[in-house]
């Protein structure tokens, strides 16, 4: 029961996140946004009996990519038109 | 004796599935990115918790590695957004 | 054995209480770096505890085999990292949010104001 609980709430905020992801105009707060649904899917990988998925997912999701959005920010501007 | 054990975790386990709804609520709400940054934080030492407490209560220990994994990453995002805000606003 | 189930209960029970004291202070709390307070309390009082007591926990599970071992050095691991980061990240956030323009900064003394001349 429990796992089943875990499941929805998370996958409900998975998806408040990614869509303020794709809205948010501030794009440094974009970048914290994909970190929490990285965060929200590692924790449903894990709950759904898969932890070599989530020994991966993690550095890729909260890890690699604001790294990577951070560092073409810096080139450019940081809030959007 | 460890149905006592098992009563007393089900019984966390609720108090950190709520705890966290808290912590992703003032992540969306956070006026500020700093605000956001250590509510996802706190969000990720809070799940490193649960992830073990959920390892032992299903049995299944061999599934205990992401707590470390998402501790070392989740201060990593920490490093990265304040050495960012910090070179912007100096002016670099 | 039962010393180890009691302490290991307890400081479970502890490491609850303190975590939701602290996701309430980080939801009602007003500025950011009153929030820092809440998410230390947070951190080290509802993580760090209930790490330490569920790798005691783990090793009165006799059913599991050697790997409860395993469980148990895992948390411990875990444990010391987050006693190590979880202050050095909440240093380099609440630096970065004194000397940024974001954060509202309404303090009743500021000690470091004067040093701040040569900053910007």
């Amino acid at each position: 029961m429990i796992p089943l609980i875990v499941v929805l709430i998370f996958s409900f905020f998975s998806v408040v996140a990614t869509y303020l992801a794709v809205v948010e105009r501030d794009l440094v707060n974009s970048a914290v946004f994909m970190a929490l649904q990285g965060v929200c899917y590692a924790l449903i990988h894990y709950t759904l009996m898969a932890p070599d998925i989530v020994v991966t997912y993690i550095p890729v999701s909260s890890g690699l990519l604001p790294i990577l959005l951070l560092a073409v920010l810096r080139k450019t501007e940081r809030y959007e038109k | 004796m460890e149905e006592v054990i098992i009563r007393t975790i089900e019984f966390v386990v609720l108090i950190y599935l709520a705890s966290a709804t808290l912590f992703i609520v003032r992540a969306v709400r956070g006026p500020t990115a700093f605000d956001r940054v250590l509510a996802v934080d706190a969000l990720s030492y809070d799940l490193a918790v649960f992830m073990t407490i959920l390892a032992l209560y299903l049995g299944e220990p061999m599934i205990a590695v992401g707590a470390v994994i998402l501790t070392l990453w989740i201060y990593s995002l920490d490093i990265y957004i304040s050495k960012y805000v910090e070179s912007e606003s100096i002016g670099d | 054995m039962p010393v180890l189930t009691i302490l290991g209960l307890a400081l479970l029970v502890v490491g609850a209480f303190l975590e939701l004291v602290g996701a309430v202070g980080v939801l009602r709390l007003h500025g950011f770096f009153n929030r820092v307070h809440a998410v230390t309390v947070s951190a080290i009082g509802g993580s760090v505890l209930p790490l330490l007591g569920i790798s005691m926990l783990s090793l009165v599970f006799e059913n599991l085999g050697v790997r409860r071992f395993y469980l148990a050095g895992m948390c411990l691991a875990a444990a010391l990292l987050i006693l190590v980061l979880a202050p050095a990240g909440a240093h380099a956030l609440a630096r970065a949010a004194y000397r940024s323009n974001e954060v509202a900064k309404d303090f009743t003394y500021d000690a470091i104001a004067e040093d701040r001349v040569g900053w910007d």
